[in-house]
């Protein structure tokens, strides 16, 4: 059965009031880069994982987990 | 001197000429660096597809040259500006373009999702290329005469198109937002 990754990105970063710009920023990448992580187009490398949950303050398995596509 | 160092240089100048309008259409708008990234992180997705069709649209001129019994030298001229952007937009694609930009822009542009869709282009550009290569071969088989100059003219532009209309469509569809 293929897999996705699911992300509870959006919902956090709008917990935070965060915009995507601004998260990018934190985090190094461009607006696009958010944009297509949240929208599961893109799935990013574990660093990158990595920085947007300590930019956003929670641990990975909180934001990023398997799912069936 | 000769019609392809003119054609060279056409090409060359072409491209220093539309960097120099880039450049002054941005200097009135006050920018930071990420909002700059994503300002011409939006404009190389459009870019993308339209330098392809300036690319294949060359073509026409490539193969009136070649159907031609005896080339005009205005033919070289045109053949060494495709040539020259061939070059560049290779250098382009395995770059992270805007060269004139500071580094930090330039870093903030060649970031994870755009590295990944440039590597993806470029796979598609490759698949092409060697599909435009046994194209070439299988037509030799039949007794087409294809020089060797037709043929690495023919696999180029089958490479160099398809990766920039691949990374052109993830790098517009990236920027859709859901």
């Amino acid at each position: 059965m293929p897999e996705g990754l699911a992300n509870r990105l959006k919902e956090r970063r709008t917990e935070l009031g965060l915009t995507q710009a601004e998260l990018a920023e934190l985090v190094g990448v461009t607006r696009k880069t958010v944009n297509t992580i949240e929208n599961r187009v893109f799935v990013p490398s574990t660093i990158l994982a990595l920085k947007l949950a300590r930019a956003l303050d929670r641990p990975v398995e909180a934001l990023f987990s398997i799912s069936p596509d | 001197m000769s019609a392809f160092v003119i054609g060279l240089l056409v090409g060359l100048g072409a491209v220093l000429a539309i960097a120099v309008v880039v450049k002054l259409r941005q200097r009135n708008m006050p920018m930071s660096v990420a909002e700059k990234a994503d300002y011409l992180s939006t404009r190389r997705a459009r870019m993308l597809p339209a330098l392809a069709v300036i690319f294949v649209s060359q073509q026409a001129t490539f193969f009136a040259t070649i159907s031609s019994p005896a080339p005009h030298s205005a033919d070289g001229a045109k053949i060494s500006a495709w040539l020259a952007l061939s070059i560049i937009l290779l250098f382009a694609l395995s770059t992270k373009w805007f060269w004139f930009e500071r580094k930090e822009v330039r870093d903030l542009l060649d970031d994870e999702n755009t590295r990944a869709n440039r590597n993806d282009g470029m796979r598609w550009g490759f698949l092409f290329s060697m599909a435009a290569a046994i194209a070439v071969y299988a037509l030799t088989i039949f007794d087409t005469a294809v020089t060797a100059r037709d043929a690495v003219h023919i696999v180029m532009t089958a490479g160099i198109a398809v990766a920039l209309i691949r990374w052109g469509m993830l790098e517009r569809r990236a920027h859709r937002d859901a």
